[in-house]
């Protein structure tokens, strides 16, 4: 067994999203999504920098009333962020920092993060949601194509790791 | 089952207005950030090494709420509260969730972080979650400007609400059974995985 840190058995911890996640499609039809939530923001600065940009084509949908951000997937992500800080909060667990392994360059570490960050983003709009939105909420409604998202990016992941063991070097 | 009176989703079947569909969204965030910062997925180092098979907590999460959902979304629909066809499945577009997917993963083991964790991370004051956010915006309006030269790839192979019942012509309790069996599989094949690099005894 890998130390502990106070954080919910794994398996449990699904359990209980999963009965999270059964809540939201009972209520809203849809479940947990996060990606979209960047995608609007991102077009909603775009628009407020440029108005000419609300007619371009992947982002007209977006934009339609000028305001992307009256959406279900922007109100529940601004919940995460506020999920997150409270439990955090009662956990003491609030701190500024950065997470790498022993020894790694702080510079690179925040490298990587970016550029993961801009590929994640391109990948998302692909594959029409991440972790969340297409691969737990159309696996939980029997959709093949979360399989297939999933298939590739674990497999893409563990083949990856290879590049990055010394940024998670001493990790577990 | 019996459609017609099916009460649930709320918000499709006109119980609640569209503004206390936004309201029960903030709720429902609330719920999914809390218990991702309590399973420790506010930390990419928590994270990362399901990509090397020393700490299973990914997929095991991943896996357990799946079979916990779609069992209880199969029950719903047994008791006849739930109309299944109101729930928003993704469209399947076969060769982009492909490349979408193999881009995700690596972009997942470089960061430490998918778009929801780095939610709670960077609430949390982790400072590489706020600077992959910043990065998956810059990858957004990346895409945006240019979507016009991609779009016939990533409108491809749109093979619409794609489930098992439509692809197998079986009912919502075997696609649930299929359901359960995958993900068994997987979460032996992780073990699996797991027990050979223990073995081998290395570190990341």
């Amino acid at each position: 067994m890998e130390e502990n840190k106070g954080y919910w058995n794994p398996a449990i911890a699904g359990v209980v999203l999963g009965i999270a996640l059964f809540i939201s499609f009972m209520i809203a039809g849809q479940g947990m999504g996060a990606s979209g939530a960047f995608a609007r923001f991102t077009a909603q600065l775009t628009y407020l920098w440029d108005s000419s940009f609300a007619s371009s084509s992947y982002v007209v949908g977006y934009l339609k009333n000028g305001n992307a951000l009256s959406n279900w997937t922007v109100l529940e992500v601004f919940g995460i962020f506020l999920g997150g800080y409270i439990s955090a909060a009662f956990a003491n667990r609030i701190r500024g920092g950065i997470d790498k392994g022993e020894g790694y360059s702080t510079l690179k570490r925040l490298g990587w993060a970016f550029l993961g960050g801009i590929i994640i983003a391109v990948a998302t709009r692909l594959a029409r949601g991440c972790t969340s939105g297409q691969a737990l909420d159309g696996a939980a409604t029997f959709s093949i194509g979360a399989w297939i998202f999933m298939l590739a990016a674990f497999g893409s992941g563990f083949f990856f790791a290879r590049f990055f063991k010394k940024q998670w070097k001493g990790v577990n | 089952m019996n459609i017609e009176t099916a009460l649930y989703p709320l918000y499709t079947t006109g119980v609640l207005s569209s503004g206390e569909n936004l309201l029960y969204a903030i709720l429902i965030g609330i719920m999914f950030g809390f218990i991702l910062e309590r399973s420790g997925f506010g930390r990419s180092t928590h994270i990362a090494p399901i990509f090397y098979f020393r700490n299973l907590a990914v997929s095991q999460m991943m896996i357990s709420a799946i079979i916990t959902c779609a069992t209880l979304l199969t029950g719903a629909v047994y008791l006849g509260l739930l109309d299944f066809n109101q729930i928003f499945v993704p469209t399947t577009y076969v060769w982009p969730y492909v490349v979408g997917g193999l881009l995700f993963g690596l972009g997942m083991v470089m960061s430490g972080w998918c778009p929801g964790t780095a939610v709670v991370g960077f609430s949390t004051g982790r400072l590489d979650a706020a600077v992959f956010l910043a990065g998956v915006m810059v990858g957004m309006s990346v895409y945006f400007d240019s979507f016009d030269s991609i779009a016939a790839f990533a409108n491809s192979g749109n093979s619409g609400r794609l489930t098992f019942q439509n692809i197998l012509g079986v009912d919502i309790y075997t696609a649930l059974v299929i359901t359960v069996i995958i993900g068994f599989g997987l979460a032996i094949f992780m073990n699996v995985m797991k027990s050979i690099r223990d073995k081998k005894g290395e570190d990341i």
